[in-house]
């Protein structure tokens, strides 16, 4: 269950990354691989610890996989936006772009096309001289974006770009997105935002390291083993169970008991609940069956 | 209350830098005045100049309370006056006796305060069998002698706090990550944070240097050239220094106790208030250690007594090489702080990872941003 | 459970600082065994009007009512709050932390800890996961059985399950009496709150329950293979879009008129009416009155 980079293509294979912490030696990373293709969004999904963050610094060249190989353009052709953002808030939103701009050799006229062009599509063109400390969060998330952009990378990386942010500039920036992928560049990006890994082509579902599921989002579901069920069966479940509002759902490893009913196509939160109680199970005991 | 009581000695007990400072400062304040803090300098530096000198020499050694007092590090009989002057002028003796006229004239650094002090207490009580004459520094002020070695004060604050600050700033903000997957050399970035430092470093030295001749009349006798190279030095030894605080900060307060840490000990123990000739060898050698001692020689020496590399290549050559270190450490240090992480080697042992535990070198800066 | 003595009751708040409005004009109220849910995205105003309810800021106008009192010492010791930032202490154990709460409100034998937390007795807060730390900030504020919970955005950043389990805790809570306010910027949260009030720019935008609140609101869901010139075409023309995986929905117009720009751009597409989301009904609200 994995997704291996194209010949040619830009993403990382069988990498585990593992630092020494505090606490000991901790695996931020197991045997993950992922395909970032051009012309689509590709979406890492999972909670905080989870291995978002690393898996991108690894492809951005940040963190050296212990095993396993890393496929990415170099510095000039690749942008990142880390999760603050990656804003320089001492400074205006046009001296932002400058400073971006001169580092990766964009200037003179390129630089004040691209300066419109962006802050156009960001809406930003009336801040250009505001202190970017000032900006709502969503103004400075869509900036940060920005300035990832402003050379035209060739893979454009994105660690949590919208968490957070308000509604109408999460749309926005999901619209900056899409059409950065549609001109043909590969955008990889992180989220917690379920319905955001919904919308996109290809997702790597992650916890604690370890990849649940990648592959095309609406293919989740049935790629949960067991069964998810709602209703009277579910509420005794026990651990395996979880509240959904006023209903409960429950993961089952075999079929459906009788008596209960089984949810035919489980959405993306039930499907990850499950495939993370899996393998939580599978952890705990290795001999049990799928 | 209590819990509030226990907790706040808990997390005391974890704040090393804290602590330190709360261990540390005492000691460091105990040292200095118990032991540092003297202005009165018993024993004077002697040359004796001049024909009548090996004569000088025997009565003063013949004397027990003059010779307690006067240590005699050169005689030269076939000196002139030039040569006593000059003796002082290279900073050899606080004190150049010059026998050869009608009476003995001493000639009194007016570049040590202290020093120059004490020699006009003795020359009094030889009441009129000498004449005297204090060079550098006539009227022994205060602010002609303060004034240099402000300079090199204000290169050390500009140098080790205001830059460490705007570095830590960086780190703390996350764009440091940001410069690091640009297409930036480390040496680039190291360069670009420092040279503005360097520039107002140095605007401010020429400030205070030219507002001291202005306003204070201190005196400029020694070659700009060499002081401007002097002052250059020392701001690779500070700025080195600066950095290297920055390496090991996480916050902007803990980068600011570190630099007043390192800042403290050279305020007191440089020289600049407290003459180093006045305190015990036992605390003197930590002056030796700092920087700011060696730049305020400098200083002193160039502007004061008009003095050139001849006698002040000694602490050209130490600041010389403190600034390789400190600046060569500074930059390996710094490169190292942006360079990628490198995971362990090896796959992946079996089972689950648990809880998520925090991964040292990477930054989880989500959740609660408002 | 009578509707006469909420728990929590606003009246009218306001509150600025300097020339901003960080609340203007919200009125509340939460019931024991209620879980309200305040909806909005960061800058909206949620954690203000949680802070004017804790007595933490002051009102500069309209009345908050806690317990049936104005905020106090005494009120904020009947009620459990996990803020933003958790509220722990990085530098010291799990124990240590446990250990100050209980002390701090008075609690001789705290109740059982969960198995993860007492697990990690012994390691320092600022080493442990974001999961463990948010459970330990739940157990905290539940030390001193308090009948009323305030939670500023307690599941944000962490993984479905452990989401799922933060809201098993806050459900139990509900059922045994406590009343429950909640703010979250994930609008899927929205569910498992029994009433809901979305905020955005310090106003309130709606109030009720999830259906209550989308029910006036038109959407028009757009079908089409080449969704992304959807989705231009239609933001081009300034109409508030939003995507729901890769169909493309219009909030706040006829279905006539999404054809008409459709069919504009060359666009083939199947239109239909369907029920509103709240993040639509949010954008709808943020947006100056639109009629293009």
């Amino acid at each position: 269950m994995s997704v291996r980079p194209a010949a040619g293509g830009w993403g990382a294979e069988g990498c585990t990354v593992r630092f020494t912490s505090a606490r000991g030696v901790v695996t931020a990373l197991s045997d993950i691989s992922l395909a970032v293709p051009r012309g689509q969004v590709t979406a890492v999904v999972g909670g905080d610890g989870a291995g978002k963050t690393t898996l991108l610094r690894v492809l951005a060249g940040r963190v050296t996989p212990g095993s396993g190989r890393v496929s990415a353009p170099d510095a000039h052709d690749m942008g990142f936006m880390p999760s603050a953002s990656g804003v320089w808030r001492e400074l205006t939103v046009d001296e932002n772009l400058e400073f971006v701009g001169r580092a990766y050799g964009v200037r003179g006229a390129r630089l004040a096309a691209r300066r419109r062009t962006l802050l156009e599509r960001a809406d930003l063109l009336d801040a250009a001289d505001r202190l970017s400390g000032r900006l709502s969060g969503g103004m400075r998330q869509k900036l940060g974006f920005c300035l990832a952009m402003i050379h035209e990378p060739e893979l454009l990386i994105l660690d949590e770009p919208s968490t957070g942010v308000d509604p109408v500039s999460r749309v926005e920036l999901w619209r900056m997105i899409a059409e950065t992928a549609a001109t043909g560049r590969a955008v990889v990006m992180s989220t917690t935002y379920l319905d955001e890994a919904e919308r996109v082509a290809s997702v790597l579902v992650l916890d604690g390291g370890y990849a649940l599921y990648a592959g095309d989002p609406r293919n989740i579901g049935s790629a949960v083993p067991g069964c998810v069920v709602r209703g009277a069966a579910a509420v005794v479940a026990g651990q395996a169970a979880w509240r959904r509002g006023p209903e409960t759902h429950a993961w089952f490893a075999a079929e459906v008991p009788a008596g209960s009913e089984g949810v035919a196509d489980p959405d993306m939160e039930d499907a990850v609940i499950a495939l993370t109680l899996a393998h939580d199970a599978r952890a705990a005991d290795p001999r049990a069956a799928t | 209350m209590l819990a509030m009581i226990i907790k706040e000695f808990r997390e005391l007990r974890r704040d090393r830098r804290t602590l330190a400072m709360l261990l540390a400062l005492p000691v460091l304040l105990l040292i200095v005045f118990g032991y540092a803090a003297n202005f009165h300098i018993t024993s004077l530096t002697a040359a004796v100049v001049g024909p009548g000198a090996a004569q000088v020499e025997q009565q003063i050694a013949a004397n027990p309370q003059a010779a307690g007092h006067l240590d005699i590090v050169a005689t030269d009989p076939s000196g002139d006056v030039a040569a006593a002057r000059s003796y002082l002028a290279d900073a050899k003796a606080n004190v150049a006796v010059y026998v050869g006229g009608a009476k003995p004239v001493v000639y009194i650094d007016g570049s040590s305060l202290f020093a120059a002090q004490s020699a006009q207490v003795l020359v009094a009580s030889l009441g009129s069998k000498v004449d005297s004459e204090i060079l550098f520094n006539p009227q022994l002020k205060t602010s002609w002698v303060m004034v240099p070695a402000l300079v090199g004060l204000i290169l050390t604050f500009i140098g080790m706090l205001v830059t460490s600050i705007g570095l830590v700033k960086e780190r703390q903000n996350g764009t440091l990550e940001q410069l690091a997957v640009m297409p930036f050399r480390p040496s680039a970035v190291i360069a670009g944070k420092i040279a503005p430092y360097f520039v107002l470093a140095a605007a401010d030295m020429l400030a205070v240097t030219l507002l001291g001749v202005w306003i204070f009349k201190v005196p400029f006798n020694g070659s700009p050239l060499l002081f401007a190279l002097g002052g250059a030095i020392f701001l690779f030894v500070v700025l080195g220094l600066g950095v290297l605080i920055s390496t090991i900060s996480q916050t902007v307060g803990q980068a600011i106790q570190t630099a007043m840490f390192v800042l403290m000990p050279q305020i007191l123990l440089s020289g600049f208030i407290f003459p180093l000739a006045a305190m015990p060898a036992g605390v003197r050698w930590i002056g030796y250690l700092l920087p700011l001692t060696y730049f305020a020689k400098i200083s002193q020496g160039i502007m004061l007594r008009g003095a050139g590399l001849s006698s002040l290549w000694p602490a050209f050559v130490i600041l010389t090489v403190m600034a390789v270190v400190a600046f060569g450490a500074a930059v390996l240090r710094f490169q190292r702080s942006i360079a990628p992480v490198r995971s362990r080697a090896g796959r992946s042992p079996g089972g689950k990872l648990g809880d998520g535990t925090a991964e040292q070198g990477v930054e989880v800066l989500k959740g609660a941003t408002p | 459970m009578s509707g006469e003595h909420p728990i929590i009751r606003v009246e009218h708040a306001v509150k600025k600082f300097g020339h901003f409005t960080a609340v203007d004009d919200v009125s509340l109220r939460v019931e024991a065994g209620q879980i309200l849910g305040l909806l909005g995205a960061n800058g909206a105003g949620k954690t203000t009007l949680i802070k004017l309810i804790l007595g933490l800021e002051a009102l500069d106008g309209g009345d908050v009512f806690v317990f049936d009192e104005r905020p106090s010492r005494a009120s904020r010791a009947r009620l459990g709050y996990v803020p933003q930032g958790l509220g722990l202490y990085s530098d010291l154990t799990v124990r240590q932390n446990i250990d100050f709460v209980a002390g701090a409100f008075g609690v001789a034998e705290p109740p059982e800890a969960p198995e993860a937390i007492a697990a990690a007795g012994g390691r320092l807060v600022g080493d442990v996961g974001l999961g463990v730390q948010r459970r330990l900030a739940f157990y905290c504020a539940l030390l001193h059985a308090p009948e009323l919970l305030v939670l500023d955005e307690p599941t944000s950043g962490v993984d479905p399950l452990a989401r799922a389990r933060l809201w098993d805790t806050i459900h139990q809570q509900a059922e045994t009496g406590a009343g429950v306010l909640v703010t979250t910027h994930y609008m899927q949260e929205a569910e498992q709150c029994d009433d809901l009030l979305l905020m955005s720019h310090g106003r309130k935008v709606a109030a009720g329950t999830e259906a209550e609140i989308t029910a006036g609101t038109k959407v028009v869901e757009v079908s089409t293979p080449s969704w992304v010139a959807a989705f231009d075409a239609l933001s081009a023309a300034g109409l508030p879009v939003t995507l729901a995986g890769r169909v493309v929905r219009v909030a706040g117009l006829e279905r006539a008129q999404i054809d008409e720009v459709l069919a504009a751009a060359s666009v083939p597409a199947t239109v239909r009416d369907v029920p509103a989301t709240l993040e639509e009904k949010m954008v709808l609200a943020d947006r100056p009155e639109s009629a293009p």
